[in-house]
């Protein structure tokens, strides 16, 4: 039962009105259905609707995105098109048009496919709390959480030269995750230089797959780094059962999409 | 803490209601506002049956406590037809195409295909399809449905939804 929903028209404001035992609402996609669905205790609500993080800067080299930005503003903005495979892969346009970036970043797997993607870009995580503000590498904020008392306010991460996303579902459009992979890879005379590995759909949260970049690092992309680099990654993952599929099935078709994302085929 | 009053300008109408903090934009359209053209389905934002336009872009309405929306402009299924209740575009073509059974879903497919064609308005087979992936109907397979966009694109995509 929702007993409050204030809809502060500031930052500071916000965060003084989190303090109150209140929840951060940006989207309402996660949050709204679990309110709508079941008896909740009494529950107090501080939509950031208002608190003027939204917002898109593009450089050369970086991106920084506010917080509240939603999807379909991503999805509309051309100099992101790096993360319009991304973003097109989550729900349908009358979700994408509430869902933000930073409420991606707290759902749980098997959805928060954007947060698999920026974990690949490298994002780092800008925070406000009462010490000021601060930033965290997405996977540390991942793996930490936030304080209390702490908001994020945006993400950034540096433009890549190769990025690659693949996402498997239960059907062509709108289903949450089986396999996510996303990756940014440098590979230069036929040897892969540097990778960052997502993956999404395979742990209770996204998965920075340091020994899948291992594998690959030093080696030509090809058939067997990529295989090699799903056998190194296989301890790593833990896959559950859900409704869309069986922590069996995931596990057993994960190298065939890493294959897919990493090769295109 | 108490309701309060929260205004919206529905279908070009100034509105004035009083919600409760647990009142959606659904509710409020229904129950404040007697416009029950939005269906309530899933409540999950997953069916898209509670789409309408909030100040131009769909979405699902069921998922909107009303208090965070004030001030906004919210387009129904009511405010599809003309003034004189002549159909749009649009909604002649659902009827042409017999885009409709049971008519649950009709008024989220409205919506979100209205504001499909104004952000693309001669779209492909493949874009309908994406475009209406959120939307749910348990009657017709689709077809009909996709079959209508597609026609009212052909029609006069500039009127479509106007």
């Amino acid at each position: 039962m929702l007993t409050a929903v204030l809809v502060p028209e500031s930052l500071d404001a916000a965060r003084a009105a989190l303090a109150d035992e209140a929840r951060p609402l940006a989207g309402g996609t996660y949050l709204m259905p679990r309110l709508n669905d079941h008896a909740t205790p009494p529950t107090r609500l501080v939509s950031l609707r208002r608190v003027g993080l939204d917002g898109i800067a593009v450089t050369a080299d970086t991106v920084s995105i506010g917080a509240t930005t939603t999807l379909a503003r991503i999805e509309d903005d051309e100099r992101l098109a790096v993360l319009h495979s991304c973003i097109r892969s989550i729900a349908a346009r009358p979700v994408r048009t509430l869902a933000t970036v930073a409420g991606n970043l707290f759902v749980r797997q098997p959805y928060g496919d954007l947060a698999v993607a920026l974990l690949a870009l490298g994002a780092d995580v800008e925070i406000r709390g009462g010490a000021g503000p601060r930033t965290l590498p997405l996977d540390r904020m991942l793996s930490a959480g936030l304080a209390a008392d702490e908001l994020v306010t945006g993400v950034r991460f540096d433009r890549p030269a190769v990025f690659r996303y693949h996402k498997a579902g239960r059907r062509r459009f709108n289903s949450a995750s089986i396999v996510t992979v996303a990756a940014v890879l440098s590979v230069a005379d036929g040897v892969v230089h540097d990778a960052r590995v997502a993956l999404g759909g395979l742990a209770p949260r996204p998965l920075r797959c340091e020994p899948a970049e291992r594998a690959l690092v030093g080696r030509p992309l090809d058939e067997a780094s990529v295989r090699a680099a799903a056998h190194a990654a296989d301890p790593l993952i833990e896959p559950v059962d859900d409704a869309y599929a069986s922590a069996w099935y995931r596990r057993r078709v994960f190298p065939v999409h890493l294959r897919r994302a990493l090769l295109g085929h | 803490m108490p309701s309060q009053i929260v205004t919206l300008t529905v279908n070009g109408s100034p509105q004035e209601l009083i919600a409760h903090p647990s009142t959606t934009l659904l509710r409020a359209l229904r129950e404040n506002l007697g416009l029950t053209g939005t269906k309530r389905g899933c409540a999950q934002g997953a069916c898209g049956t509670c789409t309408v336009l909030l100040d131009g872009e769909p979405v699902v309405s069921c998922l909107v406590p009303v208090v965070t929306v004030d001030g906004a402009e919210v387009t129904t299924v009511e405010g599809l037809a003309d003034a004189d209740g002549g159909l749009s575009p649009l909604q002649q073509a659902f009827l042409d195409n017999f885009a409709q059974q049971c008519g649950f879903c009709t008024p989220g497919m409205l919506m979100t295909s209205c504001a499909l064609l104004r952000r693309t308005p001669a779209p492909t087979r493949d874009e309908v399809d994406e475009g209406l992936s959120g939307n749910v109907c348990r009657c017709t397979g689709y077809e009909p449905i996709v079959a209508a966009v597609l026609d009212a694109a052909g029609r006069t995509s500039a009127e479509v939804g106007s």
